[in-house]
């Protein structure tokens, strides 16, 4: 038993060393790579980036990006080279100009139009809800007033 | 609720149900082309039958067609008798020019279908899929058509068939070819 149990911690402890190998054999020009690729749509998948993709033309672009860091080029320009051949399409994040920014915009633009409706739609609900007239409460009669002094002793 | 607001909600509404009805009917391949206009990138590659280098360059100052196409494409399979009728209508005007670019293929499986199907004009292969990422390429067939002066001026996704190859053969190549620019894209 102690020997099953010694085995099993030692896989345990052991388990995490391999990828952390994995994560140190990564260079500076995978983690580039990783980092742009995130940030390009895959254009045959259409809700996946280049890094996720499995694709047979996302395993190009990511290649494509790999061949330019090792040329010098910057992420930047990486970055524009793809978006000089696809447009706007190719960036997960839609740049922030023109009508683009509806894409950026619109969500709090609704929520906030949808928020003023509700708040307008509530009080309109509180204001419409006739309050009960307040009536004095019956004096105790002498019955009910023993026994609640009866259950307060006891 | 006023009338003011609820027909602003209305309104609202409305425009949200056109946006998505205009979606839920778009082509998901349609993505508007940013390259229309600007200069043709250069490429070299291997010819699919014989291997010699074919370049874009050597071909500078014609009307160039660039079909993408790949062996397991159904679409190219579809296209391709309307491709080999076009080059018949223009192969003999010493301006035109045209090239298949042969996408994420095997080698035996290009040369396999080019027997197949018959050929009629060079295929470059793009090996590492770097022409086809110059050209924006995302999907198979795609037709480009390159005017005297290396720009790009037309670009169709999917089949060149019916009244793509009319307007295709009519109103861009054949002006071209008169000189007569036009710009255009798919």
């Amino acid at each position: 038993m102690r020997i099953r149990f010694t085995l099993c911690l030692a896989v345990l402890l052991a388990a995490p060393f391999p990828l952390f190998a994995a994560v140190q054999d990564e260079t500076d020009i995978d983690i580039q790579v990783r980092e742009i690729a995130k940030t390009l749509r895959c254009t045959v998948c259409q809700t996946e980036n280049i890094w996720e993709s499995g694709a047979p033309l996302a395993q190009q672009m990511r290649g494509v990006i790999r061949e330019r860091l090792a040329l010098g080029h910057s992420t930047e320009e990486i970055r524009a080279y793809f978006l000089s051949r696809y447009g706007d399409y190719i960036l997960m994040e839609p740049p922030k100009h023109g009508v683009n920014w509806l894409i950026w915009v619109a969500p709090f633009l609704l929520l906030l139009i949808g928020g003023f409706f509700l708040y307008k739609e509530v009080t309109h609900w509180v204001r419409e809800t006739p309050t009960p007239p307040s009536q004095p409460l019956p004096p105790l009669d002498d019955q009910a007033r023993k026994r609640i002094e009866r259950e307060l002793e006891s | 609720m006023t009338k003011g607001w609820q027909l602003t909600l209305a309104l609202i509404l409305l425009g949200l149900f056109t946006l998505f009805y205009q979606g839920l009917w778009g082509d998901p391949r349609h993505i508007p082309t940013v390259l229309i206009g600007t200069d043709a990138p250069n490429f070299e590659g291997p010819d699919v039958e014989t291997g010699q280098t074919i370049s874009l360059a050597q071909f500078k100052g014609k009307v160039i067609l660039l079909n993408f196409w790949a062996s397991w494409c159904y679409e190219c399979k579809v296209e391709h008798e309307s491709i080999l009728q076009l080059h018949q209508l223009f192969k003999d005007n010493p301006d035109f020019v045209m090239l298949g670019v042969n996408y994420q293929d095997k080698l035996s499986d290009a040369q396999q279908y080019l027997q197949q199907y018959g050929t009629t004009f060079p295929h470059v292969r793009d090996i590492k899929g770097q022409l086809a990422i110059d050209y924006g390429v995302y999907g198979v067939p795609e037709t480009f058509v390159i005017d005297q002066q290396g720009k790009i001026r037309h670009k169709w996704v999917g089949p060149i068939t019916g009244m793509v190859y009319t307007n295709l053969t009519q109103k861009v190549i054949a002006p071209l070819l008169n000189s007569q620019p036009t710009t255009t894209t798919s």
